[in-house]
């Protein structure tokens, strides 16, 4: 999008913000209304001000609008009404931050894209990138400080933290969320010196304390191991979602995909093994997936490695060792791939799973020649020596047991989120003083003491490392809409008892730094990181003392037992909570179960069936049973959803639902949630989850309740039933007939005998009633290729596409009436073994038919075609008789069966927030009007009209030049879109691919949307 | 049968030996008779009925279209259900009143009128539906091709707009014929009637009619006229109906059977639904002797005949399905015996297919309850049947990870409801205040009409009165 945008980042702001007015504008914050107008600023300086930087016009528009509006007196520099600017941050998660590009229209930011100078997003994003936006437009968030619940403010803050913590021999906890920026960690130091008596844990409640741990076990030092998994022929993941529910999934998907790019029948592919209980993302991509309980999944990993230790120097801790797993026949064909592709294979375990586990995994990758080929340990500047997750439960012992006078919780939720069996709402009230800052008054914050409101990372100064070390800067797009602070400033507040702003701390401490300049910091902010910044690489050996822990491991006796375990699991679209009050996220169907405003309990069919549950879902079933799950001293009730492909005996359920205190989405949602029973949305699992185990739960009972629950789901059927819409071959299948995809929908469609070739790659149109070219005679054409092969299912095109265009959330009793408006949806199917069955997934967006069948049955022309190719909808036009929707194949169409916008943006209090998060280049669509997919029209419109300018008469845009919002946001790049009459555009040879192909070519629709065939690379060895 | 003279007499059409005088009296009485309480409560409910209908109606356009069950692949459901019903239903009016006429069926006098009151009636019930059903009735007249400045028309290739015309020249033919018919008999009314108010309105209505050469001479050319204009319509307007699903592309709709599926259909439906209301109209107004059980049996037949012809399309559209060799038909059809919503489709073929096969005997064809029940059982199967094309076609299509069950809400079901209250609220209006069999061709058909009955040597017994 970049530069043909005009793309002009922040770069001035150094300067800016030594100018006095615009420090006297910022201190101030801005005028709440006009009335201070009146005394003492007259108009004429108010203009002045107004005209007087940048700043302004980066800051001025995007407050809470003041009650008159007023012109600028001078036009700032690059503002130009109605052209968007856009401005380079990053999005702190956990402990690394991913490059951001973020969109601002007048000041206020309206889209979020990756960064393409960033190496870990290289232009790409996931759900929780996208969905951000409305994060910071999320209207419950907290918006003032209180003390023990009441009103107060930053001030008496201020006050009282320089009071308080003048006592600087309190015994003093600070339990903060992970974060890699180097300031915040500066700060950390200056916190655990300046207080005698402090200590420090990070909290995260899905860490990856335990693969560090493993690592430093293996190799004698905590390092990070990140996978190139672009080098990899061999990847084996041991219930590693690394594509969704692991930490830097976008770089994860990008080289993924890159190893199984197919250019013709030359290139070879790498190969997935999954071993997991669980359906997750990752798993329905691999090329061969096993179900194995997580009890047993370290068992067979010790099994692979004996069965490696044979002919693999280095892991001689393991040879001899024999167990259940010896004979299995993956341990033999895993091992083989393994060896034959040494140096050139990945072999990963979930972060959950023990630091034997991942000391394993470490030797293992080790002994094949995997480090410093596809895995690199990086070392963490941030990575504490110990264990994190062992000293929050000590240290929560200790708040039990009166060890503090003070806590301080800086971000994170651990009333929600704490293992249940440390009873952290009782220790929290055995201790004094209680500070807790966070975005929203949650479950942590309602029992503080204090509660600081949190600033957005949108609307706070900040810094941080990327997963690979790409030292960046947070800038923000926006003054804080809520007054909140950000972490630094909470934090230099206790420690140093003044306000000092997050800007002037955070380039303070860059400037600090060796090599710190002010052109280094400006650079910064425009591109978004220090270019050439990285973790340094360590080269890794094996520690003496990793064979006698290994030793330990593989001496205790595993137990095999049939009861039933409970894997608790982040949720892909929540993760922990929270992004609970996101109702974009909220609203997503999950990538497997599709399933959106709920959490359920996965199982196998035959668990269901033990625990009694009624066969099947049926075809238009919405309630369904529920079971009361009892783990520890928690029983949760919770709907029993059968997932083909799930480890029989365990049951998965997804944390982050059930939230008591998380806003008004997941609480008393006011659109159109409506009936559901209970006061949150989902249950929560979090009660679940002890320090005993917190990957899985035994000794769980289940039942059945009778009981049922009425559940939302965007897709009822899961079988294909053996059309051809998605298209596969297996990699020898491939080489050795590239064709196939194209000739099994031709003769599908009864069109070709099986000799014959699609009408497109021979160019000879069927015979045709209305016209006969293929294209109008008019430049440019657009067309769009999805490439099944690199399509991964995550979800991420859905919300890229209804940030960018104005889509409504319309509620869970909408969605499980099927009206879920997603312009671009994923669709899943199951094929194959009922118990053991492959998935595949296909988005779906609108085809742009040549000849569109909804086109034809309008009875007020509201949709027709465009010059240029594309099915337009005139919303204006629009009456609603919703035939154009009947008659769409593939049923794209989406109908405001309500005023969803209306619900969703003028609905409750302060609506004016979350309108700033629209598009103004995208109409908001009244009720009953037809919308769908428009292929980014307004991208397309920007992009032409940028072209024109520049060459004063061509309006065909280079290619690359428009990206749709879906494509722009892929990690997998699997959506090429451009102009089809050049011949040379990336989408022009996608659709050369011999392995494009057409869904329903026989209805002779010609849509402008092909596919390219789904290409999986399965081991001969195993059956 | 007489062997003597040589000649063939018909059975007298109508029983009871009536001379013309017994007839108008038999029939224009009725609306100067004083109101029955019956009809007062029989209208409280229809009014209270078409209140529910106002009230769903008011409810749907500020709520919006989601009140009703519809989702994202089923966006027609039973609005355009009701509408096609009701439309059918409409049909048998038609076919009565102008094809049979044009064959010269002298029985369609016995019921002619009254059927063409219900075609209207039923017109006006469907035709709600279409405009009520679209998201924003507010911008409805799109459809229309009014000139504007944006020299923006509509889409003539749509079949909707083809529906558009299609009804609402079937509307005002209909309205046209059946008031031409009635006016000989307003004419008698006015005649009849005390009342100041009532014979001034009669009178208006009556244009004058004198009852003399001229007057009959222009009634007749006409009202032959609009029959050949309305003969046409019978056929167009459900021909065009089926287009909104025999030109889409959609399997179980795409399919060229069913123009004449729908005609053969409507006129089914209809003719059941006359049967239904004949049926209870003869007996509370004693109209035995006209609406007689030879009536009663002729419509058996054409429910019978047409019964088979719907149930032939039934069997091949399944036939096709499989010769065509197109997967997605194979299963639509499939679908629908044995698929989610089997239920509908087996209740659609017990009651279209195989109940009116009881007509074969003419022990049941002459029975009045079973005429009754079959009746009704018709009118049900003639529903399910554009249930089942509309909806399961539209939940189960191309794209299975598309597909979605449909079911009503509480509003579908209220505004079906409703629709009765309007229906029966004109109907019975009709029943009160006009001749509910049309007196004048009634007369047409007696043995009095024909030369032949003179020159057996009878006389107008009633002459004189007359």
């Amino acid at each position: 999008m970049g530069k043909e945008h005009q793309s002009t980042y922040w770069r001035s702001l150094n300067q800016l913000a030594n100018n006095d007015e615009y420090k006297k504008f910022v201190e101030r914050e801005f005028p709440e209304n006009a009335t201070e107008l009146t005394d003492g600023l007259s108009r004429r300086n108010f203009l002045t001000i107004m005209g007087a930087s940048v700043a302004l016009a980066g800051l001025t528009a995007c407050r809470k609008p003041v009650v008159k509006i007023l012109p600028h007196s001078r036009q700032p520099e690059f503002m130009v009404p109605g052209i968007p600017m856009h401005y380079a941050t990053v999005m702190p998660f956990k402990d690394y931050v991913s490059g951001l590009l973020v969109t601002n229209n007048e000041g206020r930011p309206t889209k979020i894209e990756g960064n393409d100078l960033h190496p870990e997003s290289d232009g790409a994003t996931n759900s929780f990138h996208q969905a951000a936006l409305l994060d910071l437009y999320d209207r419950d968030r907290s918006r003032y400080v209180r003390r023990n619940g009441e009103k107060s403010d930053w001030n008496a803050f201020l006050e009282f933290a320089s009071d308080h913590f003048s006592n600087r021999t309190q015994r003093l906890l600070f339990i903060s969320e992970a974060n890699s920026s180097p300031t915040y960690q500066s700060l950390k130091s200056k916190a655990l010196s300046a207080f005698a008596n402090a200590e420090w844990v990070t909290y995260e409640p899905f860490s990856d304390e335990n693969v560090l741990t493993g690592v430093s076990r293996a190799f004698g030092q905590k390092l990070r191991p990140v996978n190139h998994f672009d080098k990899a022929k061999v990847v084996v993941s041991l219930d590693a979602d690394f594509m969704s529910q692991e930490d830097n999934n976008v770089q994860n998907v990008k080289r993924y995909a890159k190893s199984r790019k197919l250019n013709g029948t030359d290139s070879d592919m790498s190969r997935l093994y999954v071993v997991e209980a669980n359906y997750s993302l990752t798993g329905s991509n691999a090329d061969h997936r096993l179900q194995l309980k997580p009890s047993k999944v370290a068992p067979f990993l010790y099994a692979l490695a004996a069965e490696l230790s044979a002919s693999v120097s280095g892991l001689n801790a393991f040879s001899g060792y024999r167990n259940e797993f010896s004979q299995h026949s993956w341990v033999a064909a895993l091992a083989e791939d393994l060896r034959t592709n040494a140096g050139k294979s990945i072999l990963t375990a979930g972060s959950d799973y023990s630091p034997e586990v991942h000391a394993a995994v470490a030797a293992i990758n080790k002994a094949l020649g995997n480090d410093g080929e596809t895995i690199e340990y990086l070392e963490l500047p941030h990575a504490d020596s110990e264990n994190q997750t062992e000293k929050f439960a000590n240290a929560v012992r200790g708040m039990q047991n009166g060890d503090y006078d003070t806590v301080v919780m800086v971000g994170t939720n651990p009333a929600y989120t704490a293992y249940a069996d440390l009873n952290f709402n009782s220790a929290l009230s055995n201790v004094a003083t209680t500070i807790h800052l966070s975005t929203h008054v949650d479950e942590t914050s309602q029992n503080a003491t204090w509660h600081i409101n949190r600033a957005h990372f949108l609307e706070a100064w900040g810094d941080g490392f990327s997963y690979e070390g790409s030292l960046s800067a947070i800038q923000p797009m926006i003054a804080p809409l809520f007054d909140g602070k950000s972490e630094i400033e909470f934090l230099n507040a206790i420690i140093e008892g003044e306000d000092v702003s997050g800007h002037e701390l955070v380039r303070n401490f860059w400037l600090s730094q060796p090599g710190g300049s002010d052109a280094q910091w400006q650079t910064a902010l425009h591109d978004g990181l220090v270019k050439g910044t990285r973790f340094s690489s360590r080269s890794v050996s094996i520690v003496p003392g990793f064979a006698p822990f290994i030793q330990e491991a593989l001496s205790t006796p595993v137990q095999t037992t049939d009861d039933i375990e409970l894997i608790i699991k982040p949720d892909p679209k929540l993760y922990d909570g929270r992004f609970a009050n996101n109702p974009w996220l909220q609203e997503l169907p999950d990538p497997i179960s599709k399933i959106t405003w709920d959490n359920v309990a996965l199982m196998s069919a035959n668990t269901a069936q033990k625990l009694g549950l009624a066969d099947a879902r049926r075809f238009g079933q919405f309630e369904h049973q529920t079971v009361s799950i009892t783990a520890g001293n928690h029983t949760f009730e919770i709907v029993a959803w059968v997932l083909p492909g799930h480890a029989d005996d365990t049951i998965t359920v997804y944390a982050g639902y059930g939230r008591t205190k998380a806003g008004r989405v997941v609480n008393s949602y006011e659109g159109r949630v409506g009936n559901i029973s209970q006061e949150t949305v989902g249950v929560d699992v979090f009660k679940a989850r002890t320090t005993v185990n917190p990957l899985f739960t035994e000794n769980v009972s289940v039942s059945s309740t009778g009981n049922t629950y009425e559940v939302a789901t965007t897709q009822d059927h899961h079988s294909m039933e053996g059309r051809p819409f998605i298209l596969e071959a297996s990699l020898a299948e491939f080489k050795e007939n590239p064709n196939f995809a194209p000739q099994i929908a031709g003769v599908y469609s009864g069109q070709l005998d099986e000799t014959e070739e699609s009408w497109y790659t021979t160019g000879a149109a069927p015979i045709n009633l209305h016209n006969t070219r293929t294209f109008p005679e008019r430049e440019p054409q657009w067309g769009m290729t999805i490439d099944l092969n690199s399509c991964i299912g995550c979800g991420v095109c859905s919300i890229a596409c209804q940030a960018e265009n104005n889509i409504p959330v319309v509620g869970k009793r909408e969605v499980r009436r099927g009206r879920e408006m997603h312009w671009i949806r994923t669709d899943r199917y199951f094929s194959g073994d009922d118990a053991n069955p492959t998935v595949a997934h296909q988005p779906v967006p609108c085809m742009h038919c040549e000849q569109a069948p909804c086109e034809q049955v309008c009875p007020v022309a509201a949709t027709t075609h465009s010059d240029d190719g594309l099915n337009q909808m005139t919303y204006n036009r629009c009456i609603g008789t919703r035939y154009c929707a009947n008659n769409c194949p593939f049923k794209v169409r989406r109908f405001n069966f309500f005023n969803y916008p209306k619900e969703f943006l003028t609905t409750g209090e302060d609506t004016e927030v979350i309108q700033m998060a629209m598009n103004p280049d995208v109409t908001i669509r009244f009720r009953g009007v037809m919308e769908k997919c428009t292929y980014c029209v307004q991208r397309i419109s920007r992009a032409k009209i940028n072209t024109r300018n520049k060459t004063g008469n061509s309006v065909k845009p280079p290619d690359g030049a428009v990206k749709t919002a879906c494509q722009q946001a892929c990690p997998a790049d699997a959506i090429e879109f451009g102009d089809l009459t050049d011949e040379n555009s990336r989408v022009s040879v996608a659709k050369r691919d011999s392995r494009n192909y057409f869904l329903l070519e026989y209805l002779n629709i010609r849509p402008r949307t092909s596919y390219l065939a789904k290409v999986r690379n399965p081991n001969p060895n195993i059956a | 049968m007489s062997q003597t003279t040589g000649q063939v007499t018909e059975q007298p059409l109508f029983d009871g030996n009536h001379s013309f005088g017994s007839i108008t009296r038999l029939i224009s009485d009725i609306p100067q008779q004083e109101t029955p309480k019956w009809w007062y409560i029989a209208f409280g409910i229809s009014n209270l009925l078409m209140g529910l209908l106002i009230a769903m109606l008011v409810y749907l356009i500020w709520e919006g279209t989601g009140v009703w069950g519809l989702n994202n692949p089923v966006g027609w459901g039973w609005a355009i259900v009701n509408f096609v019903w009701w439309v059918g239903i409409g049909h048998a009016g038609t076919l009565i009143s102008a094809i049979l006429f044009l064959f010269r069926q002298g029985w369609r006098t016995a019921i002619n009128r009254f059927a063409e009151a219900m075609t209207i009636f039923a017109v006006m019930c469907a035709g709600i539906f279409p405009a009520v059903h679209v998201g924003r009735i507010w911008v409805i007249y799109y459809v229309f091709p009014l000139p504007n400045s944006m020299q923006m028309w509509p889409n003539f290739s749509s079949p909707l707009l083809w529906d558009v015309f299609a009804v609402g020249t079937y509307f005002t033919v209909s309205t046209l014929f059946w008031f031409v018919g009635l006016v000989p008999d307003l004419a008698t009314m006015r005649d009849k009637v005390k009342g100041k108010l009532a014979k001034s309105l009669y009178g208006f209505f009556a244009l004058g009619w004198t009852g003399g050469n001229r007057s009959w001479q222009n009634y007749e050319k006409a009202y032959m006229l609009l029959a050949g204009l309305a003969t046409p319509l019978v056929l167009s307007v459900h021909t065009i109906v089926s287009f909104d699903f025999a030109v889409s592309v959609i399997p179980g709709w795409h399919t060229t059977i069913f123009p004449p599926y729908f005609v053969a259909g409507a006129i089914f439906s209809g003719f059941a639904m006359v049967m239904t209301l004949m049926l209870i109209a003869r007996k509370i107004y004693g109209l035995e002797d006209i609406m007689n059980i030879k009536v009663i049996e002729k419509m058996n037949i054409i429910i019978l005949v047409t019964g088979w012809m719907v149930g032939f399309a039934y069997i091949m559209e399944f036939f096709i399905a499989w010769y065509s060799g197109v997967e997605y038909e194979k299963f639509a059809f499939i679908n629908r015996a044995f698929g989610p919503y089997a239920w509908a489709y087996w209740i659609m073929m017990t009651c279209n297919v195989i109940t009116p096969n009881f007509f074969w005997f003419k022990r049941f064809r002459t029975s009045i309850t079973m005429s009754f029940i079959l009746s009704i059982i018709v009118n049900i199967g003639m529903w399910f049947e554009r249930f089942v094309i509309t909806v399961t076609s539209l939940a189960q299509d191309f794209v299975p990870a598309a597909w979605g069950y449909y079911s009503p809400t509480w509003v579908d079901i209220l505004t079906y409801v409703g629709t009765f209250g309007l229906f029966f609220t004109f109907f019975l209006l009709f029943l009160r205040f006009l001749p509910m069999v049309a007196i004048a061709e009634v007369k047409m058909e007696l043995p009095q009409a024909k030369v032949e009955y003179y020159a057996n040597g009878n006389s107008d017994k009633d002459s004189a009165n007359n």
